[in-house]
């Protein structure tokens, strides 16, 4: 079976504190329902700012300025034992700072929506024109601003959320509509959020790639964000209008959606489109999760720890048909968690890392590293849901036990062998896995990993529309060095035959 | 007749964790009365 080239990936992250603080849902109902509570009035103690955030050890992990074995050798705790330079810029993409996100937000929308004060909007081009992805035809979509007279009026009269920087207002989103909710301000702040993410991840990706835009073919979006009206609430599409802003003019593209799973399947389905010659190349992507900001924040605040949810996440994965050369996603060999799999965690894992290893005639110990959920255990563990990839890891090594492959005493050696470490932030999505895609495809290109399997979890019941949950996984592992289109040499015997044998038939004849 | 029989159960599980559907697996036939199942992800 043909499989899919992973050729290019990138990951970013935008400090953005003060949108987190006004929109992210856990301080966003606390202020309408107990606008005097000590939380949100402790809260913004708790944030770090972005001179840490940029010496964060998982934030460089997840841009790629960090290996995963630094990582794990990075001094406990990672919040306060920051590296000892600031670093915007690593091999996988950028942390960017918030009044930059905000000039973003502005040139990804295209209704006259996101209005940014003049002089703010000034200030933020001169620092965007220095921005080695965004050119001069992104900048032209950046507007001229507002006088703030006309932002606080949109604010105070037509249900305009405001937007912050150092504590300042420098503008607003305006509603879409007057009625529909679908098209709230607050909707459209975090679709187009989620939007500016998965357009800064596209604009790294083609400069990485060195593709120029027009040589997109589609591009999948995978985020968790419903983008439509009220007649059709999630109608998507999100990947075009991604694309639009990067000028990709020759790419559609389609929105997946499966909760945390989404990535996992939507590279699924990347990789389907380019192996089978339907697509030339897919870009896989999403932005992140607005709504998500300080999620954990009140646990944060109750233990006097820093609230360290203040970064959207986005990624990018260019897919292309197998060269021969760089690492390929396995379609022969792919977990899915079906609908009579069951909910138990043994199940799951069966589902998700038991059948594919099955089905490539793999053991347990035969994957270098299993990534299933990567959250930073920092942020989770103050909050009460532990150590989530290490949770992950001893699921798969108590299943490698049961199945009769590795020794109960050898648990511990298997989950530090083969689990990783969290570094990245709870996005939903964003950490489902995908993170470590990057690390694993550069690892198995200089032959310092074989094979890894990326595992994507969803909460799917978290809509009330089943119980069920979800998942998908599928290994990553150097190209067999057949390109697609190429002849095995079973075929090249077998057409050799064939045209001895027809020869053979032919000089009998004469 | 169990310990449960004729007791109310709240379940609330966790999708990395233990999930509630896999919950109310193990309290099927102990008699006692499932009056909520949840299971919840705070990642």
């Amino acid at each position: 079976m043909p499989n899919a080239a992973i050729k290019s990936t990138v990951y970013c992250l935008n400090h953005t504190p003060e949108l987190g603080l006004q929109y992210g849902t856990t301080p966003c109902l606390e202020r309408r329902d107990k606008p005097d509570s000590p939380f949100l009035a402790n809260l913004p103690g708790f944030i770090q700012p972005y001179e840490d955030a940029v010496r964060y050890a998982p934030n460089l992990t997840y841009i790629g300025a960090m290996t995963v074995e630094q990582l794990e050798e990075h001094p406990l705790p990672w919040h306060s034992n920051l590296a000892s330079a600031p670093i915007r810029f690593g091999k996988y993409g950028e942390i960017m700072p918030e009044d930059e996100f905000l000039g973003l937000l502005d040139i990804c929308d295209v209704f006259d929506l996101v209005w940014l004060e003049t002089s703010f909007a000034e200030s933020v081009r001169g620092k965007l024109n220095a921005h080695p992805v965004l050119d001069a035809e992104v900048l032209k979509r950046l507007k001229g601003g507002r006088d703030i007279a006309a932002i606080r009026d949109e604010i105070a009269g037509k249900a305009a959320l405001p937007l912050y920087f150092a504590g300042e207002v420098v503008g607003c989103c305006r509603r879409a509509h007057e009625v529909d909710e679908t098209l709230s301000a607050h909707v459209i702040l975090e679709n187009l959020a989620s939007k500016a993410g998965g357009v800064l991840a596209l604009l790294h990706l083609l400069k990485k790639a060195g593709m120029e835009p027009g040589e997109v073919d589609f591009l999948v979006e995978c985020s968790e964000e419903a983008v439509g009206d009220m007649n059709q609430r999630g109608g998507g599409n999100l990947a075009k209008s991604i694309a639009e802003i990067a000028g990709c003019v020759n790419a559609s593209g389609l929105d997946v959606r499966a909760f945390c799973a989404a990535p996992v399947n939507a590279l699924i389905t990347g990789a389907s489109l380019v192996a089978s010659g339907a697509r030339r190349n897919v870009i896989v992507l999403a932005g992140g999760a607005l709504p998500k900001l300080f999620m954990n924040s009140r646990d944060h605040v109750k233990k006097e720890h820093p609230a360290l949810e203040n970064c959207l996440g986005s990624f990018a994965v260019l897919l292309t048909p197998d060269d021969g050369t760089a690492p390929v996603i396995r379609l022969d060999a792919l977990g899915k968690h079906s609908v009579g799999a069951g909910a138990s965690p043994q199940a799951v894992t069966t589902a998700l890392v038991w059948d594919p290893l099955r089905k490539a005639g793999l053991n347990f110990a035969d994957v270098d590293k299993y990534a299933a959920e990567l959250q930073i255990p920092e942020i989770t563990l103050p909050a009460g849901a532990g150590d989530v990839p290490e949770a992950n890891a001893k699921m798969i090594a108590a299943l490698a036990v049961v199945k009769g492959q590795l020794e109960r005493a050898a648990i511990g050696e298997f989950v530090s062998r083969h689990g990783l470490v969290g570094f990245a932030h709870t996005q939903g999505h964003i950490p489902s896995g995908v993170p470590f895609l990057g690390h694993a495809a550069d690892a198995i290109a200089s032959g310092d990993m074989k094979r890894a399997m990326i595992i994507g979890k969803g909460s799917l019941f978290l809509a009330r529309m089943t119980g069920l949950s979800d998942g998908a996984s599928f290994l990553v592992e150097a190209s067999s060095g057949e390109p697609v289109g190429s002849l095995t040499r079973d075929e090249v015997k077998t057409i050799l035959l064939d045209a001895l044998a027809e020869l053979a038939h032919t000089l009998r004849a004469d | 007749m169990g310990k449960l029989t004729g007791k109310k159960l709240i379940l609330l599980g966790e999708r990395d964790g233990v999930p509630s559907p896999a919950m109310e697996a193990c309290f099927a036939g102990s008699g006692a009365e499932v009056v909520f199942s949840a299971t919840q992800c705070f990642v």
